[in-house]
């Protein structure tokens, strides 16, 4: 039980704290940076790393420990409206589909998730991080009935996302095991 | 999963980008002794130090460098002290 809650404050926490670099701090940046690009979706969309990372080390139980964070997300960006049907089905498309995708992959004989008897595959987790995105921006602009355009948005932002996400990781654990 | 085995995953997750995207912290001359070591591993299980000593690749290194990098290599994982009970003999571990 302690457990769950403490995955469930540690992912909604990361959820929350990546969302907000990338509303409140690099998406005003874009905005001056590329003020010609029409699109809303952010270019580089850090959650989409954090949904993916929490899917792969914590299997179909992210869904729950992401759903308080997602919900106050989108609860902050669209107010009351996240009682839209649209948004409600948005937000259950962002919790599920990274779990959705390794489970199904896993099924298929790929299995991606930790395991002590084998190193993990960076770059299989980002091709599952492409899948997804490309299943999440499908089904959110649907939700959504957004334009084709934003399609590309989402997924150009989701995979920066992913990546430099885990390429601040990356820079963390090296800070933290010099300092350590 | 406990706390500190998940945030064992992802470093160990962070340490597959590192080596594959060749930015592991190896000094220049840490990775010329790795190189050596590796090579040398070909003909045998185990490396000496002294055959690594001599390598043309270390050849120039002074020994406290020598040392320092080697104990460095075998701290990171990259070289580990044989089981056996004679010392000065490492073996290669494959960058995972």
């Amino acid at each position: 039980m302690r457990s769950w809650a403490s995955d469930t404050f540690y992912a909604s926490l990361a959820y929350i704290g990546a969302s907000f670099l990338t509303f409140w701090v690099l998406m005003p940046m874009q905005n001056v940076f590329f003020p010609e690009y029409p699109s809303r979706a952010s270019l580089l969309f850090l959650p989409h790393g954090v949904r993916v990372l929490a899917a792969w080390l914590l299997g179909w139980r992210a869904i729950l420990a992401m759903l308080p964070g997602v919900f106050l997300v989108f609860a902050t960006l669209g107010g009351s409206d996240v009682f839209l049907t649209s948004r409600l089905l948005a937000i259950f498309i962002a919790v599920t589909t990274a779990p959705a995708v390794f489970y199904l992959l896993k099924w298929l004989g790929w299995d991606l998730f930790p395991a002590a008897d084998r190193a993990p595959c960076w770059a299989c987790i980002m091709a599952v991080g492409v899948i997804t995105s490309i299943l999440v921006s499908g089904l959110t602009n649907l939700a959504f009935g957004s334009a084709t355009a934003e399609y590309f948005a989402f997924l150009i932002g989701d995979l920066s996302g992913l990546l430099f996400l885990m390429f601040g990781l990356f820079f963390a654990f090296r800070y933290f095991e010099h300092k350590g | 999963m406990t706390e500190i085995s998940k945030l064992a995953e992802l470093r160990k997750l962070m340490q597959s980008m590192e080596r594959t995207l060749g930015l592991e912290e190896l000094s220049p001359v840490e990775r010329d002794i790795y190189y050596a070591a590796e090579e040398l591993s070909k003909d045998s299980r185990e490396v000496r130090t002294y055959g690594l000593i001599e390598h043309t690749l270390v050849q120039s290194v002074s020994r406290p460098t020598f040392f320092r990098a080697l104990k460095s290599l075998v701290q990171k994982g990259y070289l580990s002290q044989s089981g056996n009970a004679n010392r000065g003999r490492y073996v290669v571990n494959d960058p995972r």
